[in-house]
């Protein structure tokens, strides 16, 4: 037996974020303004037939670090390219600091780590950032974004005698070199090991810390999790969910917790606080619930308790069941209980 | 902003040791070869006349090689990088021709450096710099041939088809062999061709003449010609790269 409540909106998920903590202070030189470091209204992106990017809102205020996440093909790298103006939008709007992106690319306040790039050959690691800076109105010391990357130690090698990890390392520096406002990551990690992929995110913080946006797509949950204040979950090119990883895992179903009926009644159980779905097994229920403390406490009052147990489901179960089954359902649709 | 782009992409090219090999070296070698076997009593003007000629091959080797550049940096991102950065795609491919003509100079210098040395050619101190200069400016139709087909097709096709169109306007154009030997038929064909008029006018220079209105009738004509294919694939492909 299975009795569940009405499905419950994303949209809520997406109404959370505003309430986010606030943005670190940007910096003087740039006093804040009131657009969002990125606004995409109704975006859309075909090729040929294939609907890369089937209509995207997502603000990002200036200061937030957010997850593009997604599976490979979901969208994630057209998203991107339609953000730093590589691509236009078939439909839609895509602003960054109100302005179009090729403005903001000109103007030098965007910098991006893109997916597809090998070393550029014969050039050495710091000709390389000192001709990126060189090419911005404001850069930030060759020396200052060598640091931050760490690549103080290789600056004269060739980048083509560079190792996957400290090639990587480059092409954050390229990204910092600018001293953008914004910077754009596809992917950054994705042929990293273990110890490399620590120390880029480490480079990263440092540079997020000085009130900068960063946005990067991933296919790492852990890493979405970790490294952003916002996860954005993208499938068959559009928005899914939105919202912080606790946020994420509660879209998807909640916790569950089962307790022994003993021979008690079902009736009213999904009426409980929290509770989304009711299911029985022979003499056990199992609720899935929004709120598990409050499920909990409700629980006892009934004096139900016996055999109680409280599971958290796992990022990747949120991952899955906002993703996994359903691919081209629009984003408002999924219920929040809905069964995997 | 485009100086320091250049002054990349030059360091890059004169890193490359193929290009320091094929680009200058060769020329190079094969003047000397050519202007030092088997050669009869009379070859004082064949000397002047290949050493401008040579330079010619060696220029066009060089100005179509940043073709092949334009391709290999599109292949591996480094042009779609490049987007990003707000430099706009109008001045990556100015700089790019402008990296072409600085890397003409080396393969220039060095033909016109042996004939002066090796074969002990003398010229007036106005006609060496006027062959130099005519050679260097005269080899920018021939970057934006290299630059149409980098645009236009993948790394490894432009690598073949910019050497093959080096070595058939090499040859047809009579930068290795004068066109003077030709049979007739040929010979007609290679009055029209860009080489041929590019090594013309160095070579009248050097004999101490004006370059024929012939000549730069025909060079630029083939200019306009090749500088229209190179806005074409530009435009084709550089918001897509």
């Amino acid at each position: 037996m299975r009795i569940c409540r009405g499905a419950r909106p994303l949209r809520n998920v997406v109404g959370m974020t505003q309430t986010t903590p606030a943005a670190p202070q940007p910096r003087t030189a740039r006093p804040p303004r009131e657009e969002p470091a990125i606004r995409f209204r109704h975006a859309a992106k075909s090729f040929g037939a294939v609907r890369a990017v089937a209509g995207i809102d997502l603000d990002v205020r200036r200061g937030e670090a957010v997850a593009l996440l997604g599976r490979n093909g979901a969208g994630k790298s057209t998203t991107i390219s339609l953000l730093l103006g590589l691509e236009e939008p078939d439909a839609g709007s895509v602003r960054l600091f109100g302005e179009t992106p090729e403005r903001a690319v000109r103007a030098g306040r965007v910098g991006a780590v893109l997916q597809e790039g090998r070393a550029v050959p014969r050039i050495t690691v710091c000709e390389l950032i000192g001709f990126v800076a060189r090419t911005h109105p404001a850069p930030m010391p060759v020396a200052e974004a060598l640091e931050l990357a760490g690549l103080t130690e290789l600056a004269g090698r060739r980048i083509d005698r560079l190792s996957g990890g400290q090639a990587q390392r480059v092409r954050f520096a390229v990204a910092l070199a600018g001293n953008p406002e914004l910077i754009v990551l596809d992917e950054p990690t994705a042929a990293l090991d273990v110890e490399a992929r620590r120390a880029f995110w480490e480079s990263m913080r440092g540079y997020a810390r000085r009130g900068n946006t960063v946005l990067f797509s991933t296919h790492y949950l852990e890493e979405a999790d970790a490294h952003a204040d916002r996860i954005v979950v993208v499938d068959s090119g559009r928005i899914v969910a939105d919202g912080t990883g606790e946020q994420l895992r509660r879209a998807a179903g909640g916790s569950l917790v089962s307790v022994d009926l003993a021979g008690r009644p079902t009736e009213g159980l999904g009426e409980l606080p929290g509770v989304v779905c009711v299911e029985v097994r022979g003499d056990r229920a199992r609720l899935r619930t929004e709120d598990p403390d409050a499920t909990v406490v409700a629980l006892a009052g009934l004096g139900a308790v016996r055999g109680i147990e409280v599971t958290a489901p796992s990022l990747d179960d949120a991952f899955l069941a906002l993703t996994g089954s359903r691919p081209s359902r629009p984003a408002d649709t999924i219920p929040a209980g809905s069964p995997r | 902003m485009i100086t320091a782009y250049v002054r990349l992409e030059v360091r890059r090219t004169l890193r490359d040791t193929s290009f320091v090999v094929f680009g200058i070296g060769m020329p190079v070698l094969m003047y000397l070869l050519f202007t030092n076997i088997g050669s009869g009593a009379d070859t004082g003007d064949w000397k002047t006349s290949s050493m401008v000629a040579m330079a010619a091959y060696g220029a066009l080797g060089a100005a179509l090689g940043t073709g092949t550049g334009v391709a290999e940096d599109k292949g591996i991102g480094w042009l779609r990088q490049l987007r990003v950065t707000p430099m706009t795609p109008r001045q990556v491919v100015i700089g790019r021709a402008l990296t072409g003509s600085v890397t003409v100079l080396p393969a220039v210098a060095a033909v016109l450096a042996a004939g002066a040395s090796v074969n002990g050619i003398r010229l007036e101190a106005w006609q060496w710099a006027a062959v130099a200069l005519v050679l260097w400016l005269g080899a920018l139709p021939f970057t934006l041939l290299g630059i149409g087909n980098g645009y236009r097709l993948t790394a490894q096709t432009t690598g073949l088809v910019n050497v093959g169109c080096g070595l058939g306007l090499s040859i047809v154009g009579g930068l290795w062999f004068p066109a003077e030997l030709f049979p007739h038929w040929l010979r007609s064909l290679s009055d029209f061709t860009p080489t041929r008029r590019f090594a013309e006018l160095g070579q009248s220079l050097a004999a101490g003449g004006a370059p024929g209105p012939a000549a730069v009738a025909v060079l630029a004509v083939w200019a306009l010609l090749f500088a229209a294919y190179a806005v074409l694939s530009y435009r084709r492909s550089a918001r897509t790269v």
